[in-house]
């Protein structure tokens, strides 16, 4: 795969299994690229963000970056605290 | 950004597994300690007890709450870096809320006799989101093995 975004090893007692794994843009999930697998086969690419989605993510209707959640929920919290209330 | 290691083992204590999931290391920021952004860079899973051939199951979820355990300041890598914003969880006695229906990111299952190692490549870690009581949970649980396992992560801040 080319520009993963991690490496899983599994080691055991038969052998070791080795794969390239990536982040889905949407949830932020791992998602592990089998070797000669297409994006399509273990996901997606959304056409709004054109960012790598996982099965679940690309089985929903529209495009919410993870980025975009981490800031809704940060921003959330922070109106909270300024307000004077716990968040 | 600084470099730091949660481990189950920092502390005694570790909690026997069972068939539902059991929290070894639960990672978060506290709006008491300082909000910050942690990137999951690696995490392993291995197993400390008799060596067997049983069905073990791993998984990362996001956490709502803290649970109860022992809290903890993860070690620094690098001793000229400043003390962790963030705080680890382990030794569970309550596990924390999660819901499997959102917040999994991601599992496996693997022979007890195995260890799982995930490495992010740089600045593409795991992202623990900068809200009060929101992390990552690192799960394990088996349909027979009842011993006890062996999580560490490495986290960037």
């Amino acid at each position: 795969m080319r520009n993963p975004h991690g490496y899983l090893t599994i080691s055991g007692p038969d052998g070791v299994v080795e794969q390239d794994t990536s982040l889905c843009n949407h949830c932020g999930g791992i998602v592990r690229m089998p070797p000669n697998k297409q994006p399509g086969d273990v996901g997606g690419v959304c056409k709004q963000c054109m960012g790598f989605v996982c099965d679940r993510c690309y089985s929903r209707v529209g495009c919410d970056p993870f980025e975009r959640k981490l800031k809704r929920a940060e921003a959330r919290g922070e109106a909270l605290r300024s307000y004077g209330l716990a968040g | 950004m600084a470099g730091y290691l949660a481990s189950n083992l920092h502390f005694a204590g570790q909690q026997p597994l069972s068939t539902v999931y059991k929290s070894l290391v639960n990672l978060l920021a506290l709006v008491n300690d300082q909000l910050r952004r942690q990137r999951i860079m690696a995490f392993t899973f291995s197993v400390d007890g008799t060596p067997a051939d049983n069905t073990m199951i791993c998984d990362v979820s996001r956490s709502t709450s803290i649970g109860t355990g022992t809290e903890y300041k993860p070690t620094r890598l690098d001793a000229a870096d400043g003390v962790m914003g963030g705080l680890a969880i382990i030794n569970f006695l309550a596990e924390p809320t999660i819901d499997p229906a959102t917040s999994r990111t991601e599992g496996w299952a693997f022979n007890q006799r195995t260890t799982v190692r995930w490495v992010a490549f740089p600045g593409k870690g795991l992202i623990v989101p900068a809200v009060h009581a929101a992390g990552l949970a690192f799960r394990l649980k088996s349909p027979a093995y009842t011993g006890t396992a062996v999580c560490d992560v490495l986290v960037d801040e």
